[in-house]
């Protein structure tokens, strides 16, 4: 099990969705990726996207409008 | 990891909102209750993460229908809603203004104009201005872009109007009747909506 990060601070819907994506290919199942973003809808948009698409997803606001997904890709 | 708590922020604005809402019911009892029902739609959008700009985007970007459905959901909603209160105004005497635009080759511009600063600016008009009060720096700069195109398309009006030529604006229910009108708009968001289903199936198909 490898640990990725990918940063996705500043940026807007889409874009980190489309970079979780090339990221996952990357990646095998079980490898966790863990992102931060400082923006509120990016995370949903993850969050839904990751579930509809059968990956382990958790969300955590760790600060005031700081959020940190902890994603386990489940499958390719 | 220390999350510090905003609980005294709140409590302060909702008390400065109460009172800013007492002071305006002195003014006007119209202004006191457009005000507070801006301040619940901006909450509700907020806490929500509605987002028009995602229920048109992900779709073909990422796959996603959730806001595409909550989109046409809220249109199967407003539909019927619109209908009941257009006739409490005629029973209860109120003048209603309705707003039946004219339309042409202009609107089609203006909405793919729209479309493509949406995407760019990854937000729509409330959804800009929500993220402002929550303090994405970057909305800011589409915020003005907003402004400046509003201002810009605001006085082009006259131009466009010479320019194309524009079609009476069509208000279905003056010509099909109310009942008809709304069982039209409520099939053809049904169908939508089944569309959106099948897309969505599509999209997890060929992950």
């Amino acid at each position: 099990m490898v640990t990725y990060q990918l940063d996705i601070w500043g940026e807007m819907c889409p874009i980190p969705i489309i970079k979780t994506q090339r990221k996952l290919k990357e990646m095998s199942c079980g490898d966790v990726l863990i992102l931060e973003t400082d923006h509120s809808c990016t995370s949903r948009a993850l969050v839904v996207w990751a579930r509809e698409h059968g990956h382990d997803i958790k969300e955590e606001e760790v600060s005031n409008g700081i959020w940190r997904l902890e994603l386990i890709k489940k499958r390719d | 990891m220390l999350k510090k708590s905003q609980q005294k922020l709140n409590l302060g604005f909702s008390i400065f909102i109460l009172l800013l809402i007492l002071l305006l019911l002195q003014v006007s009892v119209k202004l006191a209750l457009t005000f507070a029902v801006s301040l619940g739609l901006g909450f509700v959008l907020q806490k929500s993460r509605f987002c028009f700009v995602s229920a048109f985007r992900d779709p073909l970007l990422t796959g996603t229908t959730k806001l595409t459905e909550a989109v046409i959901l809220l249109l199967a909603i407003s539909v019927p809603g619109f209908a009941i209160v257009y006739h409490l105004a005629e029973t209860l005497n109120y003048p209603l203004q309705l707003y039946v635009t004219p339309f042409g080759i202009h609107t089609f511009m203006g909405g793919i104009l729209f479309g493509t600063g949406m995407v760019l600016a990854g937000g729509c008009a409330s959804g800009v201005l929500m993220r402002i009060g929550e303090g994405f720096a970057m909305q800011m700069v589409a915020l003005g872009g907003l402004l400046i195109g509003v201002f810009i398309g605001k006085n082009s009006i006259p131009f466009m109007l010479s320019t194309f030529y524009e079609f009476p604006g069509i208000f279905l229910p003056d010509i099909m009747g109310w009942g008809p009108a709304v069982a039209l708009q409520l099939f053809i968001l049904f169908v939508l909506w089944k569309v959106t289903r099948w897309w969505q199936k599509k999209q997890k198909g060929f992950e």
